[in-house]
């Protein structure tokens, strides 16, 4: 077909652009053998077109089942995967939080180095106080315990003082008791001894 | 037009947030269209019906990955063209898509019959159709019967916009040396 100035059958078909329409326009207006071309290609739409739609023999519905939904995780995968926005978006995001946790996860060199010298110094200074006021907790506690212990030593031996001596007063007495007796015995006795002496006739 | 694409997409937007309803009424909408499509292309009623079935299914199940809801007539069509296609491999797996024998459809010819033009060119016409390669019959039904840009047929069949209209004029020029005789009769 290389009589009209573009494809004719574009023209027919609407796909050529302002301009190359217009020339072809024109064109086919003074060209029976284009006119003829484009009335054949008119008869064989019309042609085709005879040809009707039937009618869908039964009507497509779904109903509201589980076993047709896409599931909750594959209805985001899919979103995700099926739009550059949000793929990109958490692309990025995925980025930055691994920026992030790498700069949390991976301090700066100086920094690692004072941090133990520091933590060192206080580390001793705790521990020591903390000993010392561990040793002197200690030794009070044992001083009181002591303080405590002879004080009840005490009590307990001046209390059995105590007794002894009752205890020793009371055969002082129950002695001296039996020895007035005893002396008594004998001044009776030395008494009887003396009357029979002097009576005899 | 403008409104209805709205509508369309207001359902498209319900339906991927789960409401089958809404997905049912964009059925209805574009039921008869599919079907038409796929039975000019499979030309067989039950092979078409089950592919309809498969296509709105599959289009509810991947209704996410639809970027832009103005594009749905395309996108649908698109795995339209893909079930009719992995259908013809697995009736015919070396891929020679025009050896399928068709149901006879003469019934088309009389549903709704056109009384400006006699019967026997209808059934020229559906003769004449079958003869033409898969390629190129799905080719002339995409522009002549669903009325879509050549850009939406290359998008649908995965081909450029010239191998498009390769088919679709290479096919025209088949179709008119067919009905040529028929017309002629018709109009003597």
């Amino acid at each position: 077909m290389t009589c009209p100035p573009f494809d004719l059958r574009d023209y027919y078909f609407k796909d050529l652009a302002e301009n190359e329409r217009r020339l072809t326009e024109v064109h086919v207006k003074t060209c029976a053998h284009c006119r003829e071309e484009l009335e054949r290609l008119r008869g064989t739409e019309t042609a085709l077109l005879t040809l009707p739609d039937e009618e869908i023999p039964q009507r497509i519905g779904f109903v509201s089942d589980a076993v047709f939904q896409p599931s909750a995780f594959r209805r985001g995968w899919d979103a995700l995967w099926g739009s550059a926005a949000r793929l990109g978006f958490v692309s990025a995001a995925m980025l930055s939080a691994a920026l992030v946790v790498f700069s949390l996860s991976r301090p700066a060199p100086q920094a690692a180095a004072q941090v133990p010298a520091v933590t060192r110094v206080a580390l001793e200074t705790e521990v020591s106080q903390r000993v010392n006021d561990a040793v002197a907790k200690a030794v009070a506690a044992s001083e009181a315990r002591q303080v405590r212990q002879t004080r009840e030593l005490l009590a307990a031996s001046d209390k059995q003082h105590a007794l002894e001596t009752q205890a020793m007063m009371v055969r002082v007495q129950e002695y001296l008791d039996v020895e007035k007796k005893h002396l008594n015995t004998l001044i009776l006795a030395s008494n009887g001894v003396g009357s029979a002496n002097e009576d005899p006739r | 037009m403008i409104f209805r694409a709205v509508e369309d997409a207001d359902l498209i937007r319900k339906a991927r947030r789960g409401d089958v309803e809404a997905y049912n009424l964009l059925i209805s909408r574009w039921e008869r269209r599919v079907y038409n499509y796929l039975l000019r292309i499979v030309a067989n009623r039950e092979d078409a019906l089950d592919l309809s079935q498969d296509v709105f299914l599959k289009a509810y199940q991947n209704l996410r990955k639809l970027d832009d809801p103005a594009r749905f007539a395309p996108w649908l069509y698109r795995i339209a063209h893909n079930e009719a296609y992995s259908l013809f491999r697995k009736r015919r797996p070396e891929g020679e898509t025009e050896e399928l024998q068709p149901e006879t459809l003469e019934g088309a010819a009389t549903i709704g019959g056109n009384a400006v033009f006699p019967v026997e060119l209808t059934l020229a016409v559906a003769t004449a159709l079958r003869k033409l390669s898969a390629d190129q019959r799905e080719t002339v039904v995409l522009k002549i019967y669903q009325g879509f840009k050549f850009e939406e047929i290359a998008e649908i069949v995965a081909a450029p916009v010239s191998t498009v209209k390769s088919r679709l004029y290479t096919a025209l020029d088949l179709l008119k040396a067919e009905l040529a005789p028929v017309k002629a009769r018709g109009a003597s």
